[in-house]
């Protein structure tokens, strides 16, 4: 079975996010899921919700980790698993990208047509389950460590950033694989428009199209990813986010 | 003979002292005469425990933390001397080699509280990773033999009927299923 999974925690969404991002990977794929969501809300829409401890060790974004164990979500062998951050907008055919191959101890992340540091985008992973259980039982050794690790350090700026830090370096110092997807897959939007024009432009550029974003997104790309701290989906209001975030 | 936990704060609810009880009274074969539950926060960690030498003055005590699994029958854990866990037969010293997972005494030990309670924020600034560094270096105690291993969650150890969760303790929240579970409530 293929599990897609998410958290969702806090004010800064609505729990409407959860419900749209399933919704719209289920209009844009023939291929049979289960929706998995750790949520500190009951209002969320996916066929199993769990609840997001408030008082646990683990923080924020670092609840995604737990989708690394095989003993969590109800997984089974040979499942394949994907977790997503909810703040993405599906605009084209994802059974390319749902349903990339992936073997043990493969992970399968975005690649990314900007600048990243990183060869693992948090937005998207898939593997095995179980395949890269070491990923979240060293992260639970020590939590409070990792958590705070990339910030001290100065690779994030913002306190508990860095899940997607610790995920590149665990695999990499595992001798995991880390596969990317197709660069033009995946776009960004920004709040600025003349970072939104940039951003265009460097997307025309890199893959020799008319246009990232226009009234409608290139057919090019599958998803539209609302990076970035405090950044939301739905304070805005264009066309084609209205068109494809339902 | 007395079965004592402690709940405060917020990481461990009703359910875990439910799921403890339910844990002795399904598999452990321990008889007892009153469940007690310590839940005055007097300082918002785990020396809250130490209250219990000065509620518990008298007859048999056995004192378990909420974050354990208990898998079978135990052996008699009560003791007459003030006894707990040496965990260095499976892991590094550290700072102690003590864990108050498991506490057993007979009796009046009140000591031990009246000492703590007297220098209490020296104490707690001394001994600032634990109430177990306390015992280590400031009481008179016993230690079990091996008894209670560290909870391994690829598979059972069969050789022991009681495992403590650690860092581990997240496997009690809902979504974590494992050959644990169908020992829990």
């Amino acid at each position: 079975m293929l599990k897609i999974c998410t958290v969702y925690f806090g004010d800064l969404y609505t729990p409407d996010y959860v419900g749209k991002l399933f919704n719209s990977i289920r209009r844009n794929t023939s291929i049979p899921f289960q929706s998995v969501c750790i949520s500190d809300n009951p209002n969320v829409e996916a066929d199993l919700v769990l609840p997001y401890n408030h008082f646990s060790d683990v923080k924020r974004h670092w609840h995604k980790l737990k989708f690394f164990s095989p003993n969590f979500a109800d997984q089974h062998p040979g499942d394949d698993i994907i977790v997503m951050d909810i703040d993405q907008v599906i605009t084209g055919n994802v059974d390319d990208l749902i349903g990339h191959a992936v073997h043990d101890n493969e992970l399968i992340t975005y690649g990314v047509w900007w600048n990243s540091s990183l060869d693992t985008n948090g937005g998207f992973y898939k593997f095995k389950s179980g395949s890269l259980k070491y990923v979240w039982d060293d992260f639970i050794r020590n939590p409070e460590y990792w958590q705070l690790y990339y910030y001290k350090n100065g690779h994030v700026h913002f306190k508990y950033y860095g899940e997607q830090n610790y995920v590149n370096w665990k695999i990499q110092n595992r001798e995991g694989e880390i596969t990317k997807t197709p660069e033009e897959w995946i776009s960004k939007y920004h709040t600025d428009f003349n970072e939104n024009c940039a951003l265009n432009t460097m997307y025309c550029d890199k893959f020799g199209v008319d246009y990232m974003m226009l009234d409608d997104v290139n057919e090019n790309i599958k998803v539209v990813h609302f990076t970035g701290p405090g950044r939301t989906i739905h304070d805005y209001d264009t066309s084609w986010i209205n068109e494809h975030w339902k | 003979m007395r079965i004592i936990c402690c709940l405060f704060g917020d990481k461990f609810n009703q359910w875990h002292v439910d799921n403890l009880k339910h844990m002795i009274d399904t598999y452990s074969g321990i008889k007892y005469d009153s469940f007690e539950v310590i839940t005055e926060d007097l300082y918002g960690n785990w020396y809250n425990k130490l209250q219990m030498f000065d509620k518990f003055r008298d007859g048999e005590n056995l004192y378990f933390d909420l974050d354990i699994v208990i898998t079978g029958k135990l052996p008699n854990l009560v003791r007459k001397e003030f006894t707990l866990l040496n965990d260095t037969w499976w892991r590094e010293e550290a700072h102690t080699p003590l864990n108050s997972t498991i506490v057993s005494w007979t009796g009046d030990v009140s000591h031990i509280w009246d000492k703590f309670k007297a220098d209490d924020i020296y104490y707690l600034e001394k001994y600032n990773k634990g109430s177990d560094e306390f015992y280590y270096r400031e009481v008179e105690y016993q230690t079990y033999d091996p008894i209670c291993p560290k909870f391994n969650m690829d598979r059972l150890d069969t050789d022991y009927n009681v495992c403590t969760l650690g860092q581990m303790h997240h496997v009690m929240e809902e979504g974590w299923t494992g050959w644990w579970s169908k020992y829990f409530l």
